[in-house]
């Protein structure tokens, strides 16, 4: 059985590497969505035209997808509503020094 | 790697070999550049317009800065600007040309044979018409105009006159057809490639990647738009008044300096919002880049006074001024940002596809960041030497200031070296449960 907590578990594992903070920690996951054995992840970065934009959308699928019983992931990254510090978590914000 | 549904958004993705191959010409290109200035000091000690100057200035412009500036445009434009480059075929023929072009113009100039300057310039004018194709049409294609892409055409344009500039001084030496002045032409054409190409380009692209870097935004666009603008317009007076000897030219080089205050404000205000405290190295070089403007800027505009004489102190200042701003400002400048662009290729060639499924380095993680600040340091220092001995045309100091700038550019080449060496061992772990990371990792030093 597919649950968010377990999904969000896996996106720990997805690191943005100029950053060097997982995307959950940074406050990039937006939603999580579950459909049978499809997993939809919304999500943002932490700045449009990031240099990280297709390495990290795939990261995510990758580790989704190595779940048991996810056979298919969308990622959709979204601009709206634009990232913000205020979405870090504590650990994030320590890890990376954030103000 | 899952064998379920997957596959990478290939939308932006860059070509890690064309600009590492720019990148790589570059950086062998500054280690010549400043093995002959420790070998021959006198090209900073002495006065500018000689053939063994003309020479090494074409190593470090063309070999070092052009190389390294146009590598990293092909790869950061369609990222930064959220599109695809327009042909990948193209900017090979223009490495291959861009190469042979400018050793053959250094080789040449070392000659003194100013037709085959001018043969070997003209390669470098064909590559640059590649570049400049295939970046307007990627340019042509984006989703929304900003004052970065404004920016990026606008050293495009410059770029051109430059090269254009430069085919007419060598076919004036040639022909001997010109009414103006040979060091106002070589003023001129070195004005269109310094603050035309390689500031205003400097200038366009930090308007994106300082904000990216130190978690930040643009404060004021309106500002930031001006500081184009009037840089713009004061670069097309600089060229006309500096071309002409006009004592009007004090007047355009007050515009630049007006351009770069309101360049500076937007930086600093940048700066001050930004939410990541801590500035990493490549920051570091690339914001002292900036901070070095300023006494560039005096320099400058001392140096456009109407009635300036013309003895050996102002003679030498000229040279200061141009080895300033290249070696200090766009050299500073293209280091800080190679920290950023170099370890972000080998990173996307060799773990991209490992994201999320193993444990890979951070890129940061790829380079050793002691080295970083010696190499900073080391530069700063020499920089400052050998700019002062400059000034005062002293021989002796000139070189001890450039054996520091080697030192420092060979602490770059083997950290560069270190990031490189990621393409042929990935270090790539297996996972580590993300409970056990946050108990056992402490915030990053």
């Amino acid at each position: 059985m597919i649950d968010e907590a377990s999904i969000r578990e896996a996106l720990h594992q997805v690191v943005d590497p100029e950053i060097d903070c997982n995307i959950v920690d940074l406050g990039l996951v937006y939603g999580i969505a579950i459909s049978d054995a499809k997993v939809t992840v919304t999500m943002t970065l932490t700045t449009p035209g990031c240099p990280m934009h297709e390495s990290i959308a795939w990261g995510v699928r990758c580790a989704v997808l190595n779940l048991e019983g996810v056979e298919d992931v969308e990622v959709n990254v979204v601009w709206d509503p634009p990232w913000t510090t205020d979405l870090m978590t504590s650990y994030g914000r320590e890890r990376t020094g954030v103000l | 790697m899952p064998t379920k549904r997957a596959a990478v958004a290939d939308v932006h993705a860059p070509s890690v070999a064309l600009p590492l191959q720019f990148i790589l010409t570059g950086i062998a290109a500054l280690l010549a550049a400043s093995v002959w200035l420790v070998v021959r000091p006198i090209i900073l000690a002495g006065y500018h317009y000689s053939p063994e100057v003309l020479a090494a200035t074409h190593l470090f412009v063309l070999g070092w800065i052009c190389s390294v500036i146009m590598g990293a445009m092909y790869q950061l434009v369609p990222v930064a600007l959220e599109t695809r480059l327009h042909s990948q075929r193209l900017a090979r023929w223009h490495f291959a040309l861009h190469v042979t072009g400018f050793i053959g113009m250094v080789v040449m100039f070392h000659r003194e044979d100013m037709k085959q300057v001018g043969h070997f310039g003209s390669l470098v004018a064909i590559g640059v018409g590649l570049f400049v194709h295939n970046l307007a049409r990627t340019l042509a294609r984006i989703p929304r105009w900003n004052v970065v892409a404004a920016g990026i055409a606008s050293s495009l344009c410059w770029l051109s006159l430059s090269i254009l500039a430069g085919l007419y001084l060598a076919a004036a030496k040639c022909w001997s057809f010109s009414q103006f002045a040979p060091l106002a032409q070589l003023h001129a054409h070195a004005h269109l490639g310094g603050l035309g190409f390689f500031v205003m380009m400097i200038v366009s692209v930090s308007f994106k990647l300082v904000p990216m870097f130190t978690l930040g935004e643009v404060q004021s666009v309106r500002r930031a738009g001006w500081s184009l603008a009037l840089l713009n317009a004061g670069l097309a007076g600089a060229f006309v008044t500096v071309l002409l000897s006009s004592p009007w030219k004090i007047i355009f080089a007050l515009v630049v300096a007006a351009g770069l205050a309101f360049y500076g404000l937007e930086i600093i205000s940048i700066l001050r919002a930004r939410k990541r405290s801590r500035l990493d190295w490549g920051v570091k070089y690339f914001l002292t880049a900036l901070v070095l403007l300023a006494p560039v800027l005096v320099l400058g505009v001392v140096l456009a006074w109407p009635g300036l004489p013309a003895n050996e102190l102002t003679l030498q200042l000229e040279t200061t001024y141009g080895f300033l701003a290249l070696a200090g400002v766009v050299t500073f400048a293209i280091l800080g940002m190679l920290y950023k662009v170099v370890p972000f290729l080998v990173w996307y060639a060799s773990y991209s596809k490992a994201i999320g499924q193993s444990k890979i380095p951070a890129l940061a993680d790829l380079y050793s960041h002691p080295l970083q600040a010696a190499g900073y340091w080391l530069f700063l220092g020499g920089l400052l030497t050998a700019s002062a001995a400059s000034a005062l045309g002293h021989d002796s100091c000139v070189r001890a200031g450039c054996v520091a700038l080697l030192a420092s550019f060979v602490v770059f080449a083997v950290n560069i070296g270190m990031v490189l060496s990621h393409l042929v061992r990935p270090r790539i772990e297996p996972l580590i449960a993300h409970s056990a990371l946050q108990t056992n990792t402490r915030p990053l030093p």
